[in-house]
């Protein structure tokens, strides 16, 4: 006699069409709220005349972006920007793959050495720039003084105070602080290669030097990517560390796309010019950021 | 939001300091190696070296002898000037508020939204992922003007409760992508056995997903906690008054301040950096976990 399941299997809960929403949208209603509803907006103040303070303002079209290149700054801040995104991604890159590299063979302390190389990263960008402005002190600065201990005194100069130095002073910070991450990233890469294809290198005869180029670099592909492409979204966004050691100058000689378009909307009082700036920098950082965003969706699809 | 840049967590975060077989160093060529970094370490981390000296001197004896001298006395004095003249106790109190109201709800919101994307059937799931880490490129200051105007329209300028959206809204893109590419390695089996038993959404979520999913979050939180601590540019619109500023814009005033007192300045940058130096240190197997088990997957 066969014994009936008198009770059928409770049926699975799927809690609705709505449930996944319910999840999704205490996240989306504030990053729709704060971050895309003003990033929208500025598209449209982009379009006016509006000074930042009075109650009215005008449509003025596409007047703004007309003037952007015949702004001198404008030039000297998007060529800084580029100069800026090569230098403090080459370096970081470069200095960070060679510390991985390094760190990942026969070496004592490790732990503390990786360690010391990151603590930079973690540290506020204003202290950075508050320690580094400290350092370049033109009479008080270690900079200058290890310059005069050594007897380089014609070396010694205001750093921060010349057109000819301050970007590359700004620079050497943000290589400081950018080169821990890459390091982080290749040494983690770095131990996933597998032993065997050095050994397969070494029995077919390869130089360290064959090897790093043949076997390691190749294998570092994801790695280069993951950097590339964070180290450029980074690079675009560059503000914190430009204020707080030069507000841009001397002079517009530091200038980047966003500092010049804070000064224009909190310093001089045209948030329409100021706010076009800064939809141009978003408009090219996104355009960048987009093959990596695609990438990081369709991983997950 | 700031320093720390984004990578996925694919596997369950491991303490970093588990990870690597090497072999033991042995060898002259180790120790010529080891040595050398030992002299690039040195050289990376003077600037803190010699902020520590400078910062316990006093400021006569800094002038006297020079940025690079050993000091010929000690002192305490100047962590006392900077910490009342930097305002210190204040900004302290309000980065640490901030902080502690803005990480554990971004983290929240980020693993709803995370779990309906990588566990629950939704509509528009790519679109909405895909606007979501499109976030990850945008820069703080296309915002800024309107964010100024929404505040203070709402009369949450000058208050650390308006710096709460923004913060979030700018988290939210890397929490997101971390937090719901965690989720997916949870096998389906278990939710599947967990329906069976009757349990909703909300149930699997708070009794399966999120227990499961510690090191993710904590790896997550602590990053989280790390840019809030950092944010500056939202902090310097949107704060007036010294009683409400946060660390970054209050070291921004304490430099101009002591810009002639360079032992004082020392001690102000070491306060306000001390406690994340510290942080870092204890936790850096998770941040150092966190950040890199993205790299070692394609």
């Amino acid at each position: 006699m066969a014994t009936v399941a008198l009770t059928k299997p409770a049926k699975p809960k799927r809690g609705g069409k709505w449930s996944p929403w319910l999840f999704a949208l205490p996240a989306l209603v504030v990053y729709v709220a704060f971050l895309v509803y003003p990033a929208l907006s500025s598209l449209w103040f982009s379009l006016t005349d509006w000074d930042g303070l009075s109650a009215t303002y005008n449509f003025v079209g596409l007047d703004n972006y007309v003037k952007l290149p015949s702004d001198p700054v404008v030039a000297t801040a998007v060529r800084n920007n580029v100069i800026w995104t090569v230098v403090t991604i080459a370096f970081p890159t470069a200095i960070g793959l060679a510390l991985a590299v390094a760190l990942n063979g026969k070496v004592h302390g490790k732990p503390v050495l990786r360690l010391i190389f990151y603590t930079p990263a973690v540290l506020p960008l204003v202290s950075i720039a508050s320690i580094w402005g400290w350092l370049y002190n033109p009479q008080y600065g270690a900079i200058n003084s290890f310059l005069r201990l050594i007897g380089l005194d014609g070396l010694a100069q205001p750093w921060l105070g010349q057109d000819s130095t301050a970007l590359w002073a700004v620079m050497v910070p943000a290589i400081w602080l950018r080169t821990g991450f890459p390091m982080l990233l290749y040494l983690a890469a770095l131990q996933g290669i597998p032993k065997e294809l050095y050994e397969a290198a070494t029995v077919d005869g390869a130089t360290r030097w064959q090897q790093f180029w043949q076997v390691t670099m190749p294998s570092l592909r994801p790695a280069h990517y993951i950097v590339l492409a964070l180290s450029l979204i980074d690079s675009f966004k560059v503000f914190d560390m430009i204020y707080a050691m030069t507000y841009g100058g001397p002079g517009t000689a530091t200038q980047v796309m966003g500092t010049w378009m804070y000064a224009n909307v909190f310093q001089y009082y045209q948030a329409g010019y100021g706010t076009a700036i800064a939809v141009v920098i978003t408009l090219v950082a996104i355009a960048v950021g987009i093959p990596y965003v695609r990438s990081q969706t369709r991983e997950a699809s | 939001m700031t320093s720390i840049a984004p990578v996925r967590v694919d596997a369950p975060v491991v303490p970093a300091g588990t990870v690597p077989a090497s072999q033991p160093p042995k060898g002259r060529k180790g120790l010529v190696v080891t040595l050398l970094l030992i002299v690039v370490a040195l050289f990376w981390i003077s600037p803190l070296a010699l902020l520590v000296v400078t910062a316990v001197r006093p400021l006569s004896d800094f002038i006297g002898n020079g940025p690079l001298s050993w000091p010929d006395a000690f002192t305490w004095s100047n962590f006392k000037d900077a910490w009342g003249i930097g305002n210190f106790a204040t900004t302290y109190r309000n980065s640490a508020l901030l902080a502690l109201m803005k990480v554990p709800l971004g983290v929240l919101v980020s693993a709803m939204l995370g779990f309906a994307l990588a566990k629950l059937r939704m509509k528009f799931r790519r679109t909405v992922m895909f606007s979501v880490f499109l976030g990850l490129t945008i820069p703080i200051y296309i915002t800024i003007v309107p964010v100024f105007i929404m505040m203070r329209s709402a009369g949450a300028t000058d208050s650390l409760f308006g710096l709460l959206g923004p913060y979030l809204a700018f988290g939210i893109p890397f929490e997101v992508l971390v937090l719901q590419s965690f989720f997916r390695q949870i096998p389906d089996e278990i939710f599947e056995a967990a329906r069976v038993d009757g349990a909703g959404d909300w149930r699997i979520f708070f009794t399966i997903v999120l227990p499961l999913s510690t090191p993710a979050l904590v790896t997550v939180a602590i990053l989280d906690a790390v840019a809030t601590w950092n944010e500056f540019l939202f902090a310097l619109i949107l704060l007036n008054s010294d009683a409400n500023k946060t660390i970054p814009v209050g070291l921004l005033n304490f430099q101009g301040q002591f810009a002639n007192n360079n032992t004082g300045l020392a001690a102000g940058i070491l306060i306000a950096v001390v406690p994340i130096l510290i942080a870092y240190i204890v936790l850096q197997r998770w941040i150092v976990g966190g950040l890199t088990a993205g790299a070692t997957k394609g």
